[in-house]
């Protein structure tokens, strides 16, 4: 062995555990990188996540997360490669090496590493991403919307994080080589990050500011819209989270600096504390980071059960098995045809009720949108003709549920849902006219009737309907039509074949969203020129086109304003409907749930190092193994408690703040509590993992202080 | 061969300023064995490290045989280290990925100067220094003593001016101490090595030439071995010490 580059090969092959550990930290977060953004940008997600709406902005926000806290991990194993190595840069510079000696060799290592890595983690991040995709449509649902295509764009942002982690590297690197002083280099794995003194009261006022911070970042978009009438700026409201972000960094700051114990376990805890103090600033951080990172994590993955609980529970709740409503002009199966068809699959129809329904518009308040020198604003504006809703005879809707409606002359009444929830329809109005012969009738909203499967629909006495309906053509007129079978469970073919059915005769006429309205779009395009749900515009505005070709796809099952309701069939294929979401939520959090992972073992690692001299130092004092250990345990629990605790709580509290204010009124309902009882799993679920990874990470971190469970040291 | 004169060093912690070398000059002629002693905290692992050149002084000179290390960039600095001075740390510092032959060997690899001259001479250290067998031994084998002694060889490959020494038997026993200063006399007398050795400890410091005595950051005293026996010269070296605490 007679060159230098010899003796670093020598110092690699011993160090190899170390660079084993920075190039699967580069590998995995480019890898990951890679395959999120290769989902995230597929087409085939992007179609079903519209533009501007509010899933592609949580999709975004968490992948942003999961990109910040990769970046953060990678740059930890740098900086713990880095640390490790400076006492062999040292000893090379104490034996009189130079720099640019040292440097070569070391950007001759990074270059390999980090090339090498990320091309690695790039190449097969698509793969893996093709890979856990077929995974789910092999084990899940394959559907012909589940076609996963890539868009070879997505890698220029891979192609960033990469050229991110190399330049991150090479200049912590750089940095480590360019230290003057030698003394500290030599000794830098006995440094300590000093931290000021913490006042108790930062626990306390930092909940506090949590809590403010979540509730007015929360609050303050409904409260701008709503009661100053305007409509911020982007990026605004984010602003108001910031007391929650500087609460939380105060809350962990007191958690390490001070603890929860008080002086009751002083003495029990000192090395832990003493330690983790000493250690603060990086160590919160840290913390930090995995807060936000589980928060996010835990988003991604509460977002499958409480939906898919949600959706259970609402198809259970459907007062009717079957639930369907056509044009009046559409030649869509009426009993006669659906009894025939549901002999050919051997199903026994129990009661069969239809019943005619008109559009009439209804009155309500406008929204005026004016561009102004704060930006956006707007006003209320009545207007006679706002809309126009479906109207059920009172003795339509009695042949449709059973109920008997009483209603005098210009009398009416809202049906909502089981829950009540006012979001979506708001059931009172004083007038309803014929939009086209412009017949009036002044009219007095009784309170709404329940009933889930005619939610959005509106009651009149039966003279008022036939009054207020005459005069309309077919294209004004529907018919609903609400049906129960016998062993409802085992009629998927039957449901399937009807549905079918009724998409095959519809015609492109009738291939409209769900809230395209007949009024609206006069007065739109008397306004605007153009009305964005017209089938040409749909697109534009962010929405999926509605084609019947595409009949088992989530855009199509989610936006047609004709989709059947046929409970067999929905529970059925839920998780066909919903499975890009659920698998890009899913991806999320395994990303996010990874990028913790990493970055508390790291993390724990670094204390093993910082700490080494200590726990010699004890050990010369005569601490046993089991109290070395039992220090240890204190730290690496704090590491991953702290932001476990923190996190979950947090995300937690936040979810159960927006499933209340979500509702119109304001409240928990049975659905929403039991998705919140399904994210209680989840997180018994992953906290069982976690539980697992501190386990493993204890271990590696006693090994690597020579700590042993049992005998001498 | 080493010359100090008026060195100043101070350390900021916070907003305070300490003051830990205030004006040390000494000389160290060519092949003397010399010994800095003092209390914890009068400067003397400073005063090693600003020779080395680890740390820069704030002020004075350091005179490297004709050398003013001070002026020396920081490339002609790292040539120093490595072609005039020899380094003996208290915590060893040597790699554990390499072998004892290949630690001794490493400052030569690092000049770039390997021949099979140079792996002659590693091979004649070790067996100087009675560590011939563990030669391919890596150091978490090998005992306190022997790392000592594996140091004491890695700072003699190059040929340098000046061997610097930092407590350089403060983590080793009774014995090993011995084996290590044994190897300190053998490269004096046999390799006519010049050694300049920060101490704690008067029994190693009884074997020097001469002793240096720092108190607060100054030389408060210096002592001739002359042709006393080493015995008494501990006991002097003592009676200093004392004399220090009294005043």
């Amino acid at each position: 062995m007679r060159h230098f580059s010899e003796v670093c090969a020598l110092m690699r092959r011993k160090n190899k555990k170390q660079y084993a550990l920075l190039a699967g930290c580069c590998f995995f977060s480019v890898l990951l990188i890679t395959a999120y953004v290769c989902m995230m940008r597929a087409p085939t997600v992007l179609n079903v996540l519209p533009e501007g709406g509010d899933s592609r902005k949580q999709v975004m926000m968490i992948f942003t997360l999961a990109a910040i806290g990769c970046a953060v991990f990678t740059t930890y194993a740098s900086g713990l490669f880095f640390r490790q190595k400076s006492r062999e840069t040292g000893v090379f510079l104490a034996l009189g090496a130079s720099r640019a000696q040292i440097r070569g060799e070391l950007y001759r290592e990074l270059g390999a590493i980090s090339l090498g890595s990320c091309a690695a983690g790039a190449v097969l991040g698509g793969p893996l991403a093709w890979m856990l995709w077929q995974l789910f449509r092999l084990c899940v649902v394959d559907t012909e919307e589940m076609r996963l295509v890539f868009d070879p764009s997505a890698y220029v942002l891979s192609l960033a994080f990469s050229v991110f982690v190399i330049a991150m590297m090479f200049l912590l690197g750089s940095r480590s080589v360019r230290r003057t002083n030698i003394i500290d280099i030599v000794q830098e794995s006995h440094k300590s990050e000093p931290i000021r003194d913490v006042p108790r009261w930062y626990g306390f006022i930092g909940i506090g500011l949590l809590a403010l911070g979540a509730f007015l970042g929360y609050m303050s978009s409904a409260f701008f819209v709503q009661v100053l009438h305007w409509y911020p700026p982007e990026g605004l409201t984010a602003v108001f989270y910031l007391p929650a972000l500087i609460g939380l960094y105060m809350m962990l700051l007191h958690t390490v600096v001070n603890g929860w114990n008080g002086k009751r376990k002083l003495y029990k805890d000192l090395i832990a504390t003493s330690q983790m103090r000493f250690q603060g600033r990086q160590t919160v951080r840290n913390m930090l980071v995995m807060t936000l990172l589980i928060a996010g994590a835990y988003f991604g993955s509460f977002y499958t059960p409480t939906m898919g609980t949600g959706a259970m529970i609402g198809y259970d709740a459907r007062p009717v098995d079957y639930v369907y409503h056509f044009r009046a002009d559409q030649d869509i199966p009426l009993e006669d045809e659906v009894r025939a068809l549901a002999e050919e699959y051997g199903v026994t129809i129990t009661d069969f009720a239809a019943a005619p329904m008109v559009r009439l518009a209804v009155d309500g308040d406008d929204r005026i949108e004016e561009e102004g020198p704060m930006g956006v604003t707007w006003r209320k504006e009545y207007q006679e003709v706002m809309q126009s809703e479906l109207f059920l005879s009172a003795s339509g809707y009695e042949a449709l549920t059973g109920e008997r409606v009483d209603l005098a002359s210009g009398e009416i009444r809202g049906v909502l849902d089981a829950e009540g929830s006012k979001l979506l329809f708001d059931p009172s109005k004083s007038l309803v006219t014929n939009y086209l012969t412009k017949e009036r009738l002044p009219v007095t909203a009784l309170g709404p009737l329940r009933y889930d499967s005619l939610f959005g629909r509106n009651v009149m006495n039966d003279e008022d309907f036939a009054r207020l309906g005459a005069g309309l053509p077919e294209e004004w007129r529907e018919t609903q039509v609400c049906f129960n079978v016998e062993n409802c469970g085992a009629t998927y073919d039957f449901a399937k074949a009807l549905f079918n059915e009724i998409v095959d005769r519809s015609t492109e006429d009738v291939a409209r969203y769900d809230s395209w309205d007949p009024v609206v779009r006069d007065r739109d395009i008397a306004k605007e020129g153009f009305y964005f749900l017209d089938p040409e515009y749909l697109e534009e505005a962010g929405f999926s086109k509605i084609d019947y070709a595409q009949r088992d796809s989530s855009a199509f099952r989610l936006g047609w304003q004709y989709m059947p309701e046929f409970r067999v069939l929905d529970k059925a294929d839920f998780v066909k409907t919903a499975a890009v979401f659920l698998i890009l939520f899913v991806f999320i959090a395994v990303v996010c749930f990874a990028a913790v992972f990493v970055i508390a073992y790291t993390r724990c690692l670094t204390i093993a190092l910082t700490n080494r001299k200590v726990y010699d130092d004890l050990r010369h004092l005569g601490a046993s193994n089991a109290y070395l250990r039992r220090s240890v345990r204190g730290q690496v629990k704090r590491v991953f408690l702290v932001p476990a605790l923190a996190g979950t709580g947090l995300i937690y509290a936040f979810y159960v703040m927006v499933m209340y204010f979500n509702g119109s009124p304001p409240g928990i309902t049975y659905s929403e509590a039991a998705g919140l009882l399904m994210a209680l799993l989840v997180i018994a679920a992953v906290s069982a993992l976690m539980y697992g990874v501190y386990r493993l990470t204890l271990a590696q971190v006693c090994r690597a202080l020579d700590i042993r469970r049992q005998g001498g040291a | 061969m080493l010359t100090v004169e008026n060195l100043h060093k101070s350390y900021q912690v916070g907003k305070t300023s300490y003051e830990v070398l205030k004006g040390v000059s000494l000389h160290v002629g060519k092949g003397e064995f010399v010994a800095v002693m003092g209390p914890s905290g009068s400067g003397k692992t400073t005063l090693l490290n600003c020779i080395s050149c680890y740390i820069p002084a704030d002020s004075g000179r350091l005179r490297l045989g004709k050398t003013e290390l001070a002026r020396l960039g920081e490339d002609a600095l790292a040539e120093v280290r490595n072609k005039q001075l020899g380094f003996v740390f208290q915590d060893f510092l040597l790699l554990d990925g390499l072998t004892v032959r290949q630690n001794i060997l490493l400052p030569a690899i690092i000049g770039g100067v390997v021949s099979d001259m140079t792996e002659a001479r590693a091979d004649q250290l070790c067996e100087v220094f009675g560590i011939g067998g563990i030669r391919d031994k890596y150091p978490a084998e090998i005992s306190g003593g022997e790392k000592q002694r594996t140091a004491v060889a890695r700072a003699l490959i190059n040929h340098p001016l000046l061997i610097l020494a930092d407590e350089p038997t403060g983590n080793l026993d009774s014995k090993s101490t011995r084996a290590v200063i044994r190897s300190f006399e053998q490269a004096k007398s046999a390799l006519e090595a010049t050694i300049f050795m920060v101490t704690h400890d008067s029994y190693a410091a009884s074997f020097c030439d001469r002793v240096v005595i720092l108190r607060d950051g100054v030389v408060w005293r210096e002592l001739e071995k002359g042709t006393t026996d080493r015995e008494k010269f501990q006991d002097l070296l003592l009676d200093a010490v004392r004399e220090m605490g009294r005043e």
